[in-house]
C-alpha cells in the first residue's frame, strides 16, 4: 500500500499554528461569534450571530425567521431557556435554535431580551388578502363562539402588542404564526405552550390562515 | 502520537469506517453531526438548501464569509464518501469496451473525501478537502490505484462590523481554486454537485459533461481580500500563483506533472449583487480571471512556452426557501479565451483530408462560450428533483482533432501502426469542441446524512458533432449516461 501521498503534515502544521495564536489570546468578545463564551456580550451576540436570520434590530427578511423587535422580555427569555433545555422541540426550533442557544448563560439570555424588548417593531406587513385580514380580526377580537376559542385578544393585547409571557403578535411573519398554530394544535412539542393546545384547537386550517393574516397585518406602533 | 495520527487520516480507512459508523450509529444519528454541523448544533439544512450539499442557504453565506467561526470550536474533522454506478446508453461501437467503459454499470465506491477545519478563533476558520479516489490510475495489468489528493482548501480571516445603520464583513481567504472563496452555488468551484468518479464508464455523467471553470484550475495558491457590504455589495480581488514552498500543502498529493504552473500573479475578481426579501434570495453577478499558464509543469525555464487564458462569467441564482419548498434557479455564462505559445501557434494539422491535402494549420487562439442552467426543487429537504441543461460552442482548431484521415491511408482508422491513428468513443473529427445536454436527475435523503439518486444524462452533440463524431460512427445520444449514486457523510 502506498503511503498517503498528501502531506497531513503541513495541513496539521497550519491549523496547529492557527490554534497556536488562538491560545495566544487572539480572542475578539466585541466583535466575536463564539456562542459559547460567557464573556461575549448580548448586543455582540445580537449583531454578530443572531442578526444573520432576526436581523440586526430584530426585524427578520425571511418568514421562517420571526420578528424579535418588540417582543415581551419575558417571552424571549423563556424561549431561549427552552430551546437550551431542548423543551421546545418543533423542527424551526430545534433546526436552528438548540446548537445556538446551548452554551448561553441565563445572563445572556436576559441580555438578549433586554436588547430585543427595546426594538422598534417591524413597521411594514407584506400585502396580504382582505377578506382573510376581515375574517381573522373577527376571530382575534371574538373568538369563535361555537369552538370555544377565546378571542386571541384576551392574552395578547387588544393591539397584538402582548402581555408578559404571552408573546406579541402583532407585524409577526403570517407564515410563522401559521405555522405555530399548527404545532401547537397537532403536537406537545411546545409544552410552555400548551394553553395554545386547547386554544387553537377547533381552528380550522382557514381560521388559522386568517388570524394569521390579521396579527402580520398589525405591523407598526403599538 | 504523531504517526498514529496520520493513520488515522489516512483516507483508505475513511469508506469502511464511515459504513461501520453510520450502521452502527444510525438511530442515534441526530446526535452526530459534520463538522460544522456540530460546531454551530445546527441542522444541515440550515445552511445548506433543503439539505443539498453544497449549495447554500442565505444564513449558511454569512457563516462562510464570516470566515466559519459562527459556533464553538470542536473536533474539526469530517467525512464524505460517494458510491455509484454509471451505465452509458451504447458501448458497441468500440474496439475495446473493458477500457472505454471500464466498471460500467458496476457498483463502487468511487471517491471519498475528508474534511478538516472549522472555527479555529473568533476570527479564523478553515475549510480543507482532501480527497481519495481509488480509481486514480491503472496499472499494466488492468488493475486500479488508489490515490489521495488535496481537494478544495480554504483558510480565511474575517471580521464584522455591523450596527442599525451599517453591516460589513471583510475578509481575506489564502485558497487553492479560484471562486472556492464564493458564497453562492453558481461560482464555477461550487455548481460542480457531486463527485466525478473516474472510471471511463463515468465519462459522460453530467459532473463530466461541461462547467464552468477557470482555465488556471485548481491545485495553486491564491490570496482574496473580500467585502460583503449590507448583505448587498459583494466584491473580492486576489491573485494567484503556482503552490510551492510553505503553500505546497495547496497541491499535496498531486504529482509535479500534473500541477499548473503559473507565471507570476495571476489575477482574479468577482462582482455580485445580492438581495433577499421574504423567502427570495436573488445574486446577480460577474467573475473574471487571466492566467498565464506554463505549457510543461515540469519546464518553467522559458516564458515562450505560456498559454494566456482570459476567462469572463456572468452568473445568476434565485431561492424561494420556506419550508416545505425549496426553489433554485441557476444560471451561468462564461466566456474564455486562450491563446496558446508560439510553438503550439499555426502548426501543420496531423490529420488530412479525404482527398489527401492538409488540414488548416493549428490556431493561434481559441473562444469558447459555455451556458450552463439549472432548476432544483426540494419537499420537506427530503425529496427533489431538477433539471439542468448545458451548451458549450467555440471555435474549430485542428489541433483539436483527435479523429481524422491518416495521411497514410486516407481514412479514419484506430490501427496503432497507422501514420495518424484515431480515437474512439472519446476522439473528435471536427476539431470543434461543441458538446450540448440536458441532465434529468431525482433524489432522496432519507436522513440529512445520506443522499440517493438517479441521474440521466443526454447529449444532442458530443465533441462538435451530433452524429459520427468520432469518426467511427458514434453518435452523441450513445453517450446518454445513467448514473446512481449514494453520498453520505459525517
Amino acid at each position: 500500500m502506498p503511503p498517503l501521498e498528501i502531506n497531513m503534515k503541513h495541513v496539521i502544521l497550519a491549523v496547529a499554528a492557527a490554534v497556536a495564536l488562538a491560545a495566544a489570546g487572539c480572542s475578539n468578545p466585541s466583535r466575536s461569534r463564539d456562542i459559547a463564551n460567557p464573556n461575549v456580550s448580548a448586543l455582540t451576540l445580537a449583531q454578530q450571530v443572531c442578526s444573520n436570520c432576526h436581523g440586526v434590530t430584530g426585524v427578520s427578511t425571511s418568514p421562517i425567521f420571526p420578528h424579535l423587535a418588540a417582543q415581551t422580555p419575558a417571552y424571549i427569555e423563556s424561549q431561549l431557556r427552552e430551546f437550551r433545555s431542548h423543551d421546545r422541540s418543533d423542527p424551526a426550533g430545534f433546526e436552528y435554535m438548540w446548537g445556538l442557544s446551548r452554551g448561553f448563560t441565563d445572563a445572556q439570555i436576559a441580555g438578549l431580551a433586554d436588547y430585543y424588548s427595546h426594538q422598534a417593531p417591524a413597521r411594514t406587513a407584506p400585502l396580504s388578502n382582505a377578506g382573510w385580514i376581515a375574517a381573522g380580526e373577527k376571530i382575534f377580537k371574538e373568538g369563535v363562539a361555537d369552538k370555544n376559542v377565546p378571542p386571541c385578544m384576551a392574552c395578547h393585547g387588544a393591539a397584538g402588542q402582548g402581555n408578559e409571557a404571552f408573546p406579541r403578535l402583532a407585524g409577526q411573519h403570517m407564515d410563522y404564526v401559521v405555522k405555530q398554530l399548527v404545532v401547537f394544535q397537532r403536537s406537545d412539542e411546545r409544552p410552555k405552550g400548551a394553553i395554545m393546545k386547547t386554544v387553537a384547537h377547533e381552528l380550522s386550517p382557514d381560521d388559522i390562515r386568517n388570524a394569521a393574516a390579521y396579527v402580520q397585518s398589525l405591523a407598526g406602533d403599538h | 502520537m504523531h504517526h498514529q495520527w496520520l493513520k488515522i487520516a489516512s483516507v483508505r480507512w475513511v469508506a469502511p469506517a464511515i459504513a461501520l459508523l453510520l450502521t452502527s450509529v444510525w438511530p442515534g444519528a441526530a446526535d452526530a453531526l459534520p463538522l460544522f454541523a456540530r460546531q454551530t448544533g445546527q441542522n444541515c439544512v440550515a445552511c445548506h438548501t433543503g439539505g443539498q450539499f453544497p449549495e447554500l442557504t442565505p444564513y449558511g453565506r454569512m457563516f462562510k464569509l464570516t470566515g466559519y467561526t459562527i459556533g464553538e470550536r470542536t473536533t474539526p474533522l469530517s467525512a464524505m464518501v460517494l458510491a455509484s454506478s454509471s451505465r452509458v446508453a451504447n458501448t458497441s461501437k468500440s474496439d475495446d469496451p473493458a477500457s472505454d467503459f471500464q466498471k460500467n454499470g458496476e457498483a463502487l465506491v468511487a471517491t471519498a473525501s475528508v474534511f478538516l477545519g472549522g472555527k479555529v478563533t473568533d476570527n479564523i476558520g478553515a475549510f480543507a478537502q482532501v480527497t481519495y479516489d481509488p480509481y486514480a490510475s491503472q496499472g499494466a495489468d488492468g488493475s486500479f490505484h488508489g490515490h489521495s489528493a488535496a481537494d478544495n482548501i480554504d483558510l480565511r480571516f474575517a471580521d464584522r462590523f455591523i450596527n442599525p445603520d451599517h453591516d460589513l464583513i471583510v475578509g481575506i481567504s489564502v485558497n487553492n481554486n479560484p471562486s472556492v472563496s464564493d458564497p453562492w452555488n453558481t461560482a464555477a468551484a461550487w455548481m460542480q454537485y457531486v463527485p466525478v468518479p473516474s472510471p471511463t464508464s463515468s465519462a459522460f455523467i453530467d459532473g463530466a459533461a461541461p462547467y464552468p471553470g477557470f482555465a488556471a484550475g485548481g491545485n495553486i495558491a491564491g490570496l482574496t481580500t473580500y467585502a460583503f457590504w449590507n448583505r448587498m455589495i459583494y466584491a473580492e480581488l486576489g491573485a494567484y500563483m503556482s503552490s510551492r514552498g510553505a503553500l505546497s500543502f495547496m497541491h499535496a498529493g498531486l504529482a509535479p506533472g500534473d500541477l499548473t504552473k503559473l507565471r507570476g500573479l495571476n489575477p482574479y475578481w468577482r462582482l455580485a449583487w445580492n438581495r433577499e426579501w421574504g423567502p427570495h434570495a436573488l445574486m446577480v453577478g460577474t467573475s473574471g480571471m487571466s492566467a498565464r499558464i506554463y505549457d510543461d509543469p515540469l519546464d518553467t525555464s522559458d516564458t515562450a512556452t505560456i498559454h494566456h487564458t482570459r476567462d469572463l462569467m456572468f452568473d445568476t441564482q434565485y431561492q424561494y426557501l420556506l419550508d416545505p419548498h425549496t426553489v433554485t434557479a441557476q444560471l451561468v455564462y462564461q466566456r474564455s479565451h486562450h491563446s496558446y505559445p508560439g510553438f503550439l501557434a499555426n502548426q501543420p494539422a496531423v490529420f488530412v483530408d479525404a482527398f489527401g491535402n492538409p488540414m488548416p494549420n493549428t490556431n493561434s487562439a481559441d473562444a469558447t462560450q459555455l451556458l450552463r442552467a439549472k432548476l432544483t426543487y426540494t419537499y420537506q429537504a427530503k425529496y427533489g428533483g431538477s433539471v439542468g441543461f448545458f451548451n458549450l460552442t467555440g471555435t474549430t482548431n485542428t489541433a483539436n482533432q483527435t479523429s481524422g484521415n491518416s495521411p497514410d491511408t486516407l481514412t479514419v482508422t484506430s490501427d496503432p501502426s497507422a501514420a495518424a491513428p484515431s480515437a474512439r468513443v472519446f476522439g473528435n473529427l471536427t476539431g470543434n469542441p461543441a458538446t450540448r445536454g440536458y441532465t434529468l436527475e431525482v433524489f432522496w435523503t432519507p436522513v440529512q446524512y445520506l443522499r440517493i439518486g438517479a441521474q440521466f444524462t443526454a447529449y444532442s452533440k458530443f465533441n462538435g458533432a451530433a452524429s459520427n463524431y468520432d469518426g467511427f460512427g458514434r453518435n452523441a445520444r450513445d453517450n446518454n449516461s445513467l448514473f446512481l449514486y449514494a453520498w453520505a457523510a459525517y
